[in-house]
């Protein structure tokens, strides 16, 4: 039996809210999680619109991660527009009050990933998301963003060196 | 600057996870709810229940029309699988009360008429009139697929009308099954073990 739009709902709700809340880089706040909520309702009735035409032996997920992708694509760049990169990265967090504190040196170091990760390139950002935080592989990941496989590999990779490099300076 | 291992990448993979883990279950459940809200309201409901029949299991199912598919003799995925899968589909057998009630009565020779509300509006127009035709016959009487035809002022389309027929949504209730061939063969029958239903049908109404 072909699969229902109520039971993609029950199956691929919870982890495409997961995969935005992360893309957009989520720290938690009141009106960014309704952010969230809009474009994750946004998703789905974009995907009940388009889902009597999808083949029956498509791959359900990775059709909905693509769209959520494009959704987010659209966000990210609008937000990039209102951004000024300079200033958010003058307001990173200032460093832990101790360094024996171990609670607010991880918090510290936590808010500081996400500032990084905030102005990563928005397919860096997609394709470390998928990879490490929803744990996808990489076959997925190309179909989900219609790119090659190596060029998945390549973005994960500049992303997490950017990363890297970053917080070594810092050290 | 130092050469990078595998282990620093590692470590800022952890970092990544740890600094981006997921939602709180809170924030998640409400936007769960908020889009099963949404499906709810925009969802077309359609409501089914089941009976068992001496054709085999019979399924029924109404949406805000009135019945829109009836089969019997199948499997209840098969019954299902016919719906549009965008619609929200609902085990409810008080909604299908009444269809049941009349089918019980009918198969117990108590009814040969029905008293419902049917929604085929899915189907096209000819398929629409065929059917409309086809509860024009009175129990215990078989019209040819030409008569339909000629009856519908379309004289040589007795191929299309049995088209149509096959398609009827709401079988029994709409009784095609009253439709034979010319040359007094019982033609065909889509519903349940096909012409085996027919015959039984038919014998029911007293018809054969």
């Amino acid at each position: 039996m072909a699969l229902r739009f109520e039971e993609l709902i029950e199956r691929h709700h919870d982890e495409i809210f997961a995969y935005l809340w992360r893309l957009m880089g989520n720290d938690g706040r009141r009106d960014t999680a309704t952010d969230v909520e809009d474009l994750t309702q946004d998703i789905f009735m974009r995907a009940y619109e388009s889902f009597a035409v999808l083949r029956p032996d498509s791959n359900h997920r990775a059709w909905l991660y693509k769209i959520a992708t494009l959704c987010a694509y659209t966000q990210l760049r609008r937000m990039k527009h209102r951004r000024d990169k300079l200033s958010s990265l003058k307001h990173s967090p200032t460093g832990p009050a101790t360094a024996s504190d171990d609670s607010s040196s991880r918090k510290y170091m936590e808010q500081r990933v996400r500032a990084l990760v905030k102005v990563l390139p928005v397919k860096q950002k997609a394709c470390v998301t998928l990879r490490y935080l929803q744990d996808l592989d990489y076959p997925e990941i190309a179909q989900i963003l219609g790119c090659s496989q190596e060029s998945a590999r390549a973005n994960v990779y500049h992303a997490i060196r950017h990363l890297r490099l970053a917080l070594e300076e810092e050290k | 600057m130092t050469k990078h291992t595998a282990k620093d990448d590692h470590t800022v993979v952890t970092q990544l996870r740890s600094a981006l883990s997921g939602p709180v279950e809170t924030v998640l459940t409400r936007s769960r709810t908020r889009v099963r809200k949404w499906f709810a309201a925009e969802a077309p409901l359609i409501q089914w229940g089941e009976m068992s029949s001496p054709l085999g299991s019979l399924f029924a199912a109404v949406n805000q029309r009135g019945l829109c598919a009836l089969d019997f003799g199948r499997q209840e995925s098969e019954f299902l699988a016919r719906f549009d899968n965008r619609a929200r589909l609902e085990k409810d057998p008080k909604a299908v009360q009444r269809v049941l009630a009349q089918l019980r009565e009918y198969f117990a020779g108590d009814r040969s008429t029905f008293n419902l509300p049917v929604d085929i509006s899915q189907l096209t127009t000819f398929q629409r009139s065929v059917l409309d035709m086809a509860c024009r016959i009175a129990p215990g009487q078989v019209w040819t697929y030409q008569r339909i035809a000629k009856e519908l002022g379309r004289p040589r389309s007795s191929r299309p009308v049995g088209g149509a027929l096959a398609h009827n949504p709401i079988p029994i209730v709409i009784p095609c099954h009253r439709v034979v061939a010319s040359d007094g063969s019982l033609g065909g029958y889509s519903g349940g073990s096909g012409l085996k239903a027919k015959r039984w049908l038919l014998r029911l109404e007293g018809a054969l």
